[in-house]
């Protein structure tokens, strides 16, 4: 597409009008500058985003985030919401790892105080946080217990001693959506289910290792507990083979009825059902479970990386307890009241590679929160910085409390595979001073920094739009790639 | 895109989606497999002559795509994998689906595949492999994403994208 033809409507915001295609039901938005439109018209990702705004019940327009980047069904960065009677709920407008998301952990340790102790304390996470492809974990569930996981979420590990109170409250949903239903979900997907919980998988899912470089409001870092040099760690997974088979066994159900409800669509990976159907019902009850199991993968994991703190730290630094800051989901539909036209709908948003960036004063918002809005958290390209920021009543009024997820892909993986080997990349990294521990070279190699856009330009998007504010930016001290 | 469609989206079809330089796999039933590019994910285009060497080659390029070396060798023993779907694409999307999870949860890899039934909806399949210890990636899913089988004089092509 050509960018100039693409009328800009805000400094930062952009608009295909719903007269480009006969079949779109609303315009399509992209927040974005010139550099990042420009990008994202080389590839397919505003034909994704044209398709999205083809949803049947689509609310006003389809939305792309500045991370924009071509993936399938949807593009990733996007969102988009619809509404009962005539919205749809659409499983790929979710994706497959279903509630992917990142935590952020704090620390009361400063990185000078940790950088002798670095190796041994990624050592000790790569040994408790099982990672690669199709690992499984320390805990194997019995079938009721797996059901309590759905149902219960990261609930589900308090009862375990996997938890603390506060780590729910810090925790989108706390941690427990409401809604689920085990029964929805599949046996194959149960059973992939089994063993998994607490592993982090393979792709781009990591564990990091953060210091703080930098403070740019200090109201909200300090409320977050972040400290300049304060020492952080990121966990970014979702809810593995489990969340892969829910997607799946709904895509596929959802083809055999779509002629059922008249539903026509320009791509069949945005295969949707009705929200008010059977099958809407069964797979936001399945996505649902799917999501807590998530929310319990990450509380897991944060436990492994308590346990790891304190074997490679306790003795060693004057304090090591690790607490949480907050934990988002950045693939999900979520049953939300937003204000359109002035007055307030029950709406389904559907966010693809986008977070949540609810504005202060948000009911939803724990206490801590409330008044300063909803941490985001934006990891950067491995080996660059990641970014903490807070969400607004700007993006309450323009993007259904909605922000960018991370930096998004610039280069495919086989050019990435093509250009950087996973040994290089490494030793660069150690170069660095970022400590490095992967199963695989090849995966290492595919997730360059060089293959993403650089996340300080897409932040400065949502900042200057005012959907998200900068709060602080991490660097990386050490890095686990699944 | 529509058939419709009265804007088209100029320059963005074809431009993502690259072949690979020397990568094309031909096998000896004459089907063929290719990586092509795709931002996020992966992407495969593959095709045979007949159903047959065109869904034996959707798999080789699938393994291919996670790293995962193919055997006949009697190792694992044999299974048989039955699908029915309700048309050419759900079928090849439920066959690599199958394929997947069996590579991600067993380990296991079909260097041969003997089909006892296959049409545009059913399979019934022999497989033959071995366990593959190591795995360099994992596949989430095949997806549908602009999925469409087509039949030509030369036999079967698709380009699969699968979410990685």
């Amino acid at each position: 597409m050509d960018p100039t033809q693409i009328e800009q409507i805000g400094p930062f915001t952009y608009q295909i009008p719903s007269s480009w295609r006969p079949d779109m039901q609303a315009p399509a938005r992209i927040l974005a500058d010139p550099a990042i439109l420009a990008a994202a018209s080389a590839d397919r990702s505003l034909e994704q985003l044209v398709n999205t705004a083809c949803l049947p019940g689509i609310v006003q327009y389809a939305l792309a985030m500045p991370d924009i980047h071509q993936g399938y069904g949807f593009p990733i960065g996007g969102v988009a919401a619809t509404a009962a009677p005539d919205g749809v709920i659409s499983p790929g407008g979710v994706g497959y790892d279903i509630n992917c998301g990142v935590r952020l952990l704090g620390t009361h340790l400063l990185r000078e105080e940790m950088l002798p102790h670095v190796d041994e304390l990624i050592s000790a996470i790569y040994a408790h946080c099982p990672s690669g492809v199709g690992k499984g974990g320390a805990i194997r569930l019995k079938s009721k217990e797996l059901r309590q996981v759905l149902e219960r979420g990261a609930r589900w590990a308090l009862k375990r001693g996997l938890a603390t109170e506060t780590d729910l409250e810090r925790t989108e949903g706390n941690g427990c959506l409401s809604g689920a239903d085990a029964g929805c979900v599949s046996e194959r997907a149960l059973e992939r289910g089994q063993d998994q919980v607490g592993t982090l998988g393979a792709g781009n899912h990591f564990i990091e290792v953060d210091a703080v470089a930098e403070i740019f409001d200090a109201t909200a870092a300090d409320r977050m507990g972040l400290v300049p040099d304060g020492v952080v760690v990121q966990i970014h997974c979702g809810s593995r083979g489990l969340g892969h088979q829910v997607c799946t066994d709904y895509v596929k159900r959802f083809q055999k009825t779509l002629h059922t409800y008249g539903l026509h669509l320009p791509d069949r990976e945005l295969v949707c059902a009705p929200l008010s159907s059977p099958e809407g019902r069964d797979y936001l009850a399945a996505m649902t479970a799917a999501a807590n199991y998530a929310f319990a993968n990450r509380q897991v994991l944060t436990h492994g990386i308590r346990r790891s703190f304190e074997e490679a730290l306790a003795g060693k630094v004057a304090n090591h307890h690790v607490f949480q800051v907050y934990d988002i989901a950045h693939n999900m539909a979520r049953i939300e009241t937003h204000r359109v036209d002035g007055h307030p709908r029950n709406l389904c948003v559907h966010r693809k590679g986008a977070t949540r960036a609810f504005g202060p004063g948000s009911p939803e918002l724990p206490p801590v929160y409330r008044d300063i809005g909803q941490p985001v958290l934006v990891p950067g390209s491995m080996g660059t910085c990641s970014w903490v920021l807070r969400g607004t009543e700007t993006a309450m009024e323009q993007t259904f409390g909605s922000s960018c997820h991370g930096a998004g892909r610039q280069m495919s993986r086989t050019q990435a595979r093509k250009r950087f080997k996973g040994v290089t990349l490494r030793q660069a990294l150690e170069h660095a001073g970022i400590h490095v521990r992967t199963g695989s070279m090849s995966g290492l190699a595919e997730e360059a920094p060089q293959a993403y856009k650089d996340v300080d330009r897409v932040v400065n998007v949502v900042h200057e739009a005012g959907i998200a504010r900068k709060v602080a930016k991490l660097i990386p001290l050490a890095v686990i790639k699944g | 895109m529509t058939p419709e469609t009265k804007n088209t989206l100029s320059g963005v079809h074809g431009r993502d989606i690259k072949k690979q330089d020397q990568q094309r796999v031909t096998d000896p039933d004459g089907g063929f497999y290719e990586e092509i590019e795709h931002t996020a994910d992966l992407a495969l285009r593959c095709g045979g002559p007949d159903l047959e060497s065109f869904f034996r080659s959707a798999a080789r390029g699938m393994y291919h795509l996670l790293g995962a070396q193919a055997s006949s060798s009697h190792t694992a023993g044999q299974i048989t994998v039955s699908l029915t779907a309700m048309d050419m694409e759900s079928l090849l999307v439920d066959w690599l689906g199958e394929l997947a999870y069996l590579a991600e949860r067993d380990r296991l890899v079909f260097g041969d595949m003997t089909f006892k039934t296959l049409s545009a909806t059913r399979i019934e399949a022999v497989l033959t492999g071995s366990r593959n210890h190591r795995l360099d990636k994992v596949i989430k899913a095949v997806t549908y994403h602009h999925l469409n089988v087509k039949k030509t004089p030369e036999g079967y092509a698709a380009t699969v994208v699968f979410d990685v």
